[in-house]
């Protein structure tokens, strides 16, 4: 299992080091207007074809590239109910606080479950390695995460029904 | 805390106050709430300064569930049998309020352990007033027969418009609990709560607690009865109700609601603080990335602004 993982994050890692060449690019439709071109898709010249990373069918991470951003939105892992609401509610407590992560897209795409926008005046401020260390990263975190507060629930449950079971006894 | 304690603190240290304060009293005249909506006055005066009146209003009982004057069936002489002459029934009970005793402070028991046991005994006055129509059907569990003149199905109240049901046989009770909450995550945790409850009862240890179940649909016993929600139920046998133990389990059975709900919220408030902490160190993780240079010339920048300024210069 976690070497699946490890090669699925790998190959998230590789191809956004392909991927993240961004340059300074106006707008070719308005003057002196600067727009991440992955988002606004008005000239097919400007994108290159997108790439879809699958673990399986739960999880998966969709790369948008353009010459002057870049969309990396992926699907998190959402094996029964309780999974589903505490994914759910981690991804809108980081949506709530995207400011400050600035890479954040505040709205996931259609279909998956959180995205970023990463456009090349991000690439400028910050060194391309770390923000690439800081996605996958990112990835890694959220799986555990969601994990490790599902196994603290349940614990918890069996904690709370032993107790309450035991006066009667 | 794991365990909901019966007796009210706020009402415990209000008695202990006023039987050790001796003399000198002050007027007192306070409310104050408990979880599911129990209401509690209290009420000193300068004149009698021994003699507390003290008012209790229960939940908002919903049409099933059945009441005498207001009170679950049993509580006037469950009141009578646990305090004795301590205290005395007032008749009507105040307005807004479904219950007014007044408590002779000076009749308490000359012992301090036993007049520490009164106290708490009346500080968890929901307990034996709620708890009553309750405890009398699980006496009968304990000898093996079936209260006379009793429905198959009673609804008790335990909260705002909200009953469980206790259906009674001479070999054992059935307690069924509707269950609904408002949020989604709210259920979802209750579900996997629920689902822990069936699987601890299964461990050796826990062998002869009762039996517990939960499904989506209301059981068998509860035909006809209109319900969407959630149903926890459990089975009591007549060794959970042998001798002392009976009052735990009446407690225990008449606050199993609130005891999951609370849990439910306590979870929630768990997994917040911990997103929290996630999230910053996810921001600082960002942060890193942030190129050195940028701070570099932050850094730079400020401190030739401070070295070369008019202000510095002439000094």
């Amino acid at each position: 299992m976690a070497n699946t993982l490890r090669l699925y994050l790998t190959c998230i890692r590789n191809t956004l080091e392909a991927a993240m060449c961004l340059q300074n690019f106006p707008c070719q439709e308005v003057e002196r207007h600067n727009k991440p071109e992955v988002e606004l898709k008005t000239s097919p010249e400007l994108l290159l074809n997108p790439v879809l990373i699958c673990r399986n069918e739960a999880e998966k991470c969709l790369i948008e590239t353009s010459i002057n951003s870049i969309r990396i939105s992926m699907k998190v892992k959402q094996a029964d109910e309780l999974e589903n609401i505490l994914a759910k509610k981690f991804l809108r407590f980081l949506s709530m606080r995207a400011e400050a992560f600035q890479v954040l897209r505040r709205k996931p795409v259609q279909g998956y479950d959180i995205s970023f926008l990463i456009t090349n005046y991000h690439c400028e401020d910050m060194h391309k390695h770390k923000l690439i260390d800081f996605i996958v990263q990112f990835m890694e975190d959220i799986d555990k995460e969601i994990s490790e507060l599902k196994l603290s629930v349940n614990t918890r449950g069996r904690l709370v029904a032993t107790e309450f079971l035991k006066q009667f006894i | 805390m794991i365990l909901l304690q019966s007796p009210s603190r706020f009402l415990l240290q209000i008695l202990q106050d006023r039987v050790l304060s001796g003399d000198k009293g002050v007027d007192i005249d306070c409310h104050t709430v408990e979880f599911d909506d129990v209401r509690y006055h209290i009420q000193f005066s300068m004149r009698n300064t021994k003699v507390m009146v003290l008012s209790v209003a229960l939940p908002l009982p919903p049409p099933e569930a059945m009441l005498y004057d207001g009170l679950p069936l049993g509580a006037i002489e469950a009141i009578k049998a646990a305090y004795g002459p301590v205290v005395q029934i007032l008749d009507p009970p105040k307005d807004g309020f479904d219950l007014t005793m007044k408590i002779n402070l000076t009749k308490l028991p000359p012992d301090e352990e036993q007049r520490n046991a009164v106290l708490t005994q009346i500080a968890s006055v929901r307990e034996v007033v709620l708890g009553a129509p309750l405890k009398l059907l699980l006496k009968h569990l304990a000898s093996k027969t079936v209260a006379p003149n009793v429905d198959k199905l009673v609804a008790l109240v335990h909260r705002p418009n909200e009953s469980f049901f206790v259906a009674p046989q001479a070999d054992k009770v059935t307690v069924v609990y509707p269950m609904r909450f408002q949020d989604s995550i709210d259920i979802v945790l209750a579900t996997s709560f629920l689902q822990e409850f069936v699987e601890a009862r299964r461990t050796s240890a826990l062998n002869n607690a009762p039996s517990c179940l939960w499904s989506p649909v209301p059981p068998l016993e509860l035909k006809g009865v209109p319900s969407d929600a959630l149903n926890a139920n459990a089975v009591v046998f007549p060794r959970h109700v042998e001798g002392k133990k009976l009052d735990k389990t009446v407690w225990s059975l008449l606050t199993f609601h609130a005891y999951v709900s609370y849990h439910v919220k306590c979870s929630e408030g768990f997994m917040h603080t911990r997103m929290r902490r996630r999230v910053e160190t996810l921001i600082q993780a960002l942060d890193r990335a942030k190129s050195d240079a940028e701070k570099l010339k932050k850094l730079v920048n400020g401190g030739s602004f401070k070295r070369l300024s008019l202000k510095n210069d002439g000094n």
